[in-house]
């Protein structure tokens, strides 16, 4: 009797467990580990180096996701810019590249996402504001705005932010580029840290709940304050500076979201959807800026075996000097 | 079958019970946790020094370095013959030759004793270091040590708990930090044993062993206080100081 009774309720714990089991991965759900102290555990390094367009093609509409001959090409083109940044030689009717040498690129690694914009449910850049379209225009006299690169270079003040390696802003720190892709989540007890590789970023975060800083105080990375909504860590950055952009590079490029006001007010939410997967989703409100807010999304892969390296931008930044130096010297030869 | 179903439970309770009393019984990791501030001239001089004047008398009395105590044990530092000399030019050309002129990384040691906060956070595993100036932080390697790549401004860091000191291994530094403004100096050969030990909770006493036979004669230690900024609303804020060294730097390259 005992034994039956034993051996029976084995069996129910299976069917139990299986239950539970496929419930969970029906919602999708994942529940993070708890740090020491009891806060969801978001530590780890998460590289964003996804292969993904800020914008979406218009031709596809409100598809969040590619089908398979779209993702087929988005791999054949991944694999083709891999094979040009590989070549070691220029062949004679090819211009000799100026890049970085191939083994520093960390091309992103193509997904079926079809941009990282994902609201509005085109995948597009809202509209710009009136005000912000002028400004654009006509900030320092038509030469750009503080921190943007239009071409001239009488002065480092012509030269964008990511060259002059200031820093590539909140945003900017985030999205990829050609490499150096690193972003590392740190926590302590009432702090998160997120890291970012490129120029060197570490945005210390209370949890505390106090207030913002003064109005008087702006920062390129702004001033964050952050929470849990379940598992979810929610942070909300204010206190901007006006002089750094949003964008795949910092600033100035085509299709790059450009320049953002002091009015910025950012978002993020960070929530772990898997062992190793993040969702890193980030809502731009500009009121003075884009006609509506506007929202990326980062599925950011675990990668512990990744090292964060000093990216000493500014200290090793021959590339202002020379092109400073060289447009002098153009000037002379004329 | 009773006895072994009372054995199976005691194994079970056992396999959870055990760890946490394990855990119980190892003496608490001291909390380092906070934001810390060094409240002396170090960064002027590390050693004894009366006040003078800054290198660029359009500054007046705001460019003019405070007058302090070496801290420095012994207070000397022991240069090689050649060395000195480097020093006393580096000294001379400070205000175009010092990094911190040119908003470059503070390296290690000096990170420390700059006038600006920084965070220490222990995160379970690893310590997080985040300064203030010029955005610079380091991770120090809490587990297998890890040797270092290739040279860095901020260095290799492996740390490991000495009773309730955090002893810090810092190599792989290439040498281009100054450690004051007055042009002391190190090279790429330098090691740096950093100390950490909280005397009470709001102080902790620094140390910092420098070796580097390529330079000094000896190692050397200096060995200042460190406080915590206890402020209910102390935050490292942002202090990108690029921007205020374009026109020391870049300035000459301008467009007449």
């Amino acid at each position: 009797m005992d034994n039956s009774r034993k051996n029976s309720a084995l069996p129910m714990l299976v069917v139990i467990f299986t239950i539970a089991i496929s419930a969970a991965a029906q919602t999708k759900t994942y529940t993070p580990p708890k740090t020491a102290w009891g806060d969801p555990d978001l530590q780890g390094i998460w590289p964003g180096n996804v292969g993904v367009p800020m914008q979406r093609p218009a031709n596809l509409g409100e598809r969040t996701t590619l089908n398979d001959d779209e993702f087929a090409q988005r791999q054949a083109q991944a694999k083709r810019q891999s094979e040009a940044d590989n070549q070691t030689f220029a062949t004679s009717d090819t211009r000799a590249g100026i890049g970085p040498p191939s083994y520093w690129t960390e091309r992103g690694k193509p997904t079926r996402q079809t941009s990282l914009i994902v609201d509005p449910p085109n995948g597009r850049l809202p509209a710009l504001t009136p005000e912000a379209e002028k400004y654009r225009k006509e900030a320092r006299g038509g030469k750009g705005m503080p921190g943007e690169w239009r071409g001239s270079a009488d002065s480092y003040e012509d030269l964008n932010i990511y060259y002059r390696c200031i820093t590539r802003g909140l945003l900017g720190s985030v999205i990829p580029v050609v490499y150096n892709n690193g972003n590392q989540i740190v926590q302590a007890p009432g702090y998160v840290v997120f890291r970012n590789e490129m120029i060197h970023e570490s945005r210390v975060i209370p949890l505390d709940g106090r207030a913002h800083v003064n109005s008087n105080i702006r920062m390129y990375m702004g001033d964050s304050r952050g929470h849990f909504e379940g598992n979810t860590l929610v942070v909300e950055t204010t206190n901007f500076t006006d002089k750094d952009a949003i964008g795949s590079n910092g600033a100035g490029y085509p299709g790059d979201p450009g320049y953002h006001s002091d009015q910025l007010k950012v978002i993020e939410r960070f929530t772990r959807v898997g062992k190793d997967l993040m969702n890193y989703e980030a809502t731009i409100i500009d009121p003075k800026t884009w006609t509506r807010p506007w929202t990326i999304l980062i599925q950011m892969e675990r990668n512990d075996n990744y090292q964060l390296l000093e990216y000493a931008c500014h200290e090793g930044n021959y590339a202002m000097s020379d092109i400073l130096s060289g447009a002098r010297a153009s000037e002379q030869a004329k | 079958m009773r006895r072994s179903r009372v054995l199976t439970a005691c194994m079970l309770i056992g396999i959870f019970i055990l760890p946490a009393t394990a855990q119980t019984q190892r003496p608490a990791t001291p909390n380092l946790n906070g934001i810390w501030q060094a409240v002396n001239t170090a960064n002027w001089n590390l050693l004894d020094h009366p006040a003078y004047a800054g290198p660029m008398w359009e500054t007046g009395a705001i460019g003019a370095a405070p007058a302090g105590q070496s801290v420095v044990e012994g207070g000397e530092i022991p240069y090689k013959p050649e060395a000195a000399e480097k020093q006393k030019e580096n000294f001379k050309n400070r205000q175009k030759l010092d990094p911190e002129a040119k908003c470059y990384m503070p390296g290690v040691p000096r990170a420390t004793y700059m006038p600006y906060p920084f965070q220490i956070l222990q995160t379970g595993k690893d310590i997080l270091i985040v300064y203030e100036y010029a955005t610079s932080s380091r991770l120090i390697n809490m587990g297998k040590p890890i040797e270092a790549g290739s040279d860095t401004w901020m260095g290799n860091s492996n740390g490991h708990w000495e009773g309730n000191t955090l002893v810090v291994n810092v190599d792989g530094l290439n040498g281009l930090a100054w450690f004051d403004r007055a042009g002391n100096f190190a090279s790429d050969k330098m090691k740096v044993v950093e100390r950490y030990t909280l005397t009470d909770k709001d102080h902790i006493n620094y140390e910092a062993t420098i070796t580097d036979p390529s330079v000094f004669t000896r190692p050397w230690k200096i060995n200042l206080t460190l406080y915590k900024r206890v402020e209910k609303n102390a935050q490292l804020l942002e202090f990108k100081c690029v921007e205020f060294a374009e026109e020391l730097l870049y300035g000459q390259f301008k467009k007449k």
